[in-house]
């Protein structure tokens, strides 16, 4: 039997010393661990259609150059930009919050980086996302947030992550936020690239919510179309506390996004919507997985996707009800839409249930738009580009307009556009 | 106006219009009666351009444009409007979204600049009044929820924001109390005009004490059978289809 193809030594060499030593040495040991890791092939399960996609060749294991810092700032809206997965602190606008602190990792002492390094990958299931690993043995830089207890940010802080692809090689972003007892954030993370070289940007947010603290994270992923995107974010709430998530993806040769839930206190409650698009021979691949641990825990799960062409969008929602967590009340709901007889779609819901008083729902589809609806829309002399649009939006306009962030509906709002325009012809 | 000959039509391989003939002149209304399955919807769906139908022979002409040679949203743009039976619901798609665009696409069309957010929103709260619609439900998605008699109500809405030249109205009475019956008829009333003409399908002559037709056509079959005046309805009305030779019952198993 032939071995199975192992990460290329290439990729466990980090670059960058900039860290506090206790970051560094996490970094190394990570590194260590990952030496003759197998990657994954069409037999392990959760990458059987995205592992033929997952292109790791030598060029992309050296880290991207730190791209050239800009002049100024945004001059609204709090900020923070990283560049090829290295922060710019001069494009980056801090807000000044009572209780909440905004950190460079390599500005950490030496005592804040030991603590952080005890807590790094801790949301995340070590078997579920190897890739997460190879963050945490390769990152240059991240971003700590931390608010104290009653801390309210109340506007949105975005993180643009850029890179920029002049040469090959990969960009490995990181953040981690500590949300203490009661304390608000929002936080906006937008995927965006230049430059047409082939890279990979393998990215890391982790969320740690303590009682009765309110995040939402959104998370816009727009990449070009030499950008394999392998993301994992994970969470871990207690009592309480509420997490929600909207993902918008645009496709791509790679798009892959672990979400990873721990519902570990009573009363805890998260809602995650995700929104992806495909076209041409692009691929999504959505693993989420929510873990009901402890008792009287709300989730609340709708994603939509929508695939053009020869594209391909895979859809995996995994909730498990642990022995203890009763009365745990799960709904998750999966639609999606075909634009085309070659686009596919795969969706798979798991569930786990070990309590015995839960209430728990799901519900997947595959369809195509309805010939009843277009025929209804052009009698009344609507284009048929424009029924399409208008139904097509109709099938996601429920998920975009929940998006609390003005500035990401606009923005997913006119790649959609551009995604109509070319996925449906002008008459 | 419109002018039908010998129009042949078939679902699925399946003939079911088998040489229809007919013409309407601007200013007339027309009235199709005749049992279920005798053919009535096909004719509407046919007129409006749904794929679904097969035109196999005959020809259609609208204003002498060949109608047959458009396309659905071509038609509606020259003036074609039909009230669905049954008409779609669409989530996600705000009733009020809907009718602008469809407004601004016959607008683009005749060269007028498209109303914006606020002209049309006046413009379309106006018009739900006059068929008694709450102009809450523009806010809905299309058709989300209404009942039998608000959808109905709707598609007489779009008839009186489009203005065609020729409404084809299936079975608008159908599923209506009396109430809503005189709403929807006082709708279509006012639609009446010298350069409009009015097509009713219909299976019962109720509508017509309210729209009082110009001609009335017997279809069965899949062809009209006898044409007359007002008084054809009433006669059939007291006398019902088998008056004609038409067993109700043959005619629907036929297709």
């Amino acid at each position: 039997m032939k071995p199975a193809p192992t990460l290329s030594s290439a990729f466990l060499q980090p670059a960058g010393n900039a860290l506090p030593g206790p970051l560094l040495r996490l970094r190394e040991q990570r590194g260590t661990a990952l030496v003759d890791m197998p990657l994954p092939t069409r037999k392990t399960e959760n990458w059987k259609y995205s592992s033929k996609h997952l292109k790791l060749s030598d060029e992309l294991a050296t880290n991207l150059p730190a791209g050239s810092a800009t002049t100024s700032a945004a001059e609204d809206g709090y900020r923070v930009v990283f560049r090829n997965g290295v922060i710019d602190p001069q494009a980056s606008r801090l807000p000044q919050v009572d209780g909440l602190t905004v950190q460079r990792f390599a500005d950490l002492s030496d005592d804040e980086a030991s603590a952080l390094a005890e807590r790094l990958d801790n949301t995340l299931d070590a078997n579920a996302t190897q890739m997460a690993r190879l963050n945490t043995a390769r990152f240059e830089d991240g971003l700590l947030i931390t608010l104290k207890p009653d801390a309210v940010l109340a506007e949105p802080l975005f993180v643009v992550h850029e890179v920029t692809a002049t040469a090959s090689g990969s960009a490995f972003p990181r953040i981690y936020v500590d949300a203490g007892r009661h304390s608000q954030l929002t936080l906006v993370e937008e995927y965006l690239s230049s430059g047409d070289q082939p890279v990979m940007v393998d990215t890391v947010t982790e969320f740690m919510v303590a009682d009765g603290a309110q995040v939402t994270s959104i998370r816009l992923t727009a990449e070009d179309q030499n950008v394999q995107h392998i993301g994992a974010t994970g969470v871990r709430q207690q009592r309480s506390s509420r997490f929600e998530s909207h993902c918008v993806g645009f496709g791509g040769p790679l798009r892959r996004h672990d979400l990873q839930l721990r519902l570990e206190g009573e009363g805890a409650e998260c809602k995650l919507n995700g929104v992806v698009v495909t076209q041409d021979k692009q691929h999504y691949d959505n693993h989420t997985c929510i873990d009901h641990i402890a008792a009287n825990c709300n989730s609340e799960e709708t994603y939509r996707n929508i695939a053009a062409d020869e594209s391909h969008a895979v859809f995996n929602g995994r909730i498990h009800i642990h022995q203890d967590a009763q009365k745990s009340n799960a709904d998750m709901n999966n639609k999606n839409l075909l634009l085309s007889t070659g686009a596919e779609i795969d969706t798979k819901p798991e569930l786990e249930i070990y309590a015995d008083d839960v209430k728990c729902a799901h519900g997947a589809t595959i369809g195509q738009l309805d010939e009843q609806s277009l025929f209804y829309l052009v009698s009344r002399g609507i284009s048929r580009r424009e029924a399409n649009v208008l139904l097509t939006m109709a099938f996601i306009n429920e998920l975009v307009t929940q998006i609390p962030v003005e500035q990401v509906r606009d923005s997913a709002n006119e790649r959609l556009n551009r995604f109509f325009d070319d996925t449906f012809e002008e008459a | 106006m419109l002018s039908i000959k010998n129009l042949h039509a078939s679902v699925e391989g399946k003939e079911i219009l088998k040489g229809i003939n007919l013409e309407i002149k601007a200013g007339e209304v027309h009235a199709i009666m005749g049992p279920n399955g005798s053919g009535k919807s096909t004719l509407s769906q046919v007129l409006a351009g749904n794929e679904a139908f097969e035109v196999t022979e005959g020809e259609v002409t609208l204003n002498g444009e060949n109608l047959l040679e458009l396309e659905t949203e071509e038609r509606a743009r020259e003036g074609i409007f039909l009230a669905f039976q049954y008409p779609v619901e669409i989530p996600g798609v705000s009733n009020l979204q809907f009718l602008r665009t469809a407004v601004n696409a016959m607008r683009t069309h005749r060269g007028e600049p498209e109303m914006n957010a606020a002209e049309f929103m006046k413009l379309a709260k106006e018009v739900s009044k006059q068929v008694d619609l709450d102009p809450a439900f523009l806010k809905r998605g299309v058709n989300e929820g209404f009942s039998g008699g608000e959808k109905k109500r709707n598609e007489i809405l779009q008839a009186l924001l489009l203005q065609p030249k020729l409404a084809i109205l299936d079975e608008t009475d159908s599923g209506l109390d009396i109430d809503a019956l005189k709403v929807v008829s006082d709708g279509v009333n006012a639609l009446r005009a010298e350069d409009r003409a009015i097509l009713m399908v219909t299976h019962y002559q109720r509508l017509l004490n309210h729209i009082v037709p110009d001609y009335v056509h017997v279809l069965a079959g899949g062809r009209i059978i006898k044409s007359g005046g007002r008084e054809l309805a009433l006669e059939l009305e007291e006398r019902g289809y088998g008056w004609l030779g038409i067993k109700e019952d043959e005619a629907a198993a036929a297709n």
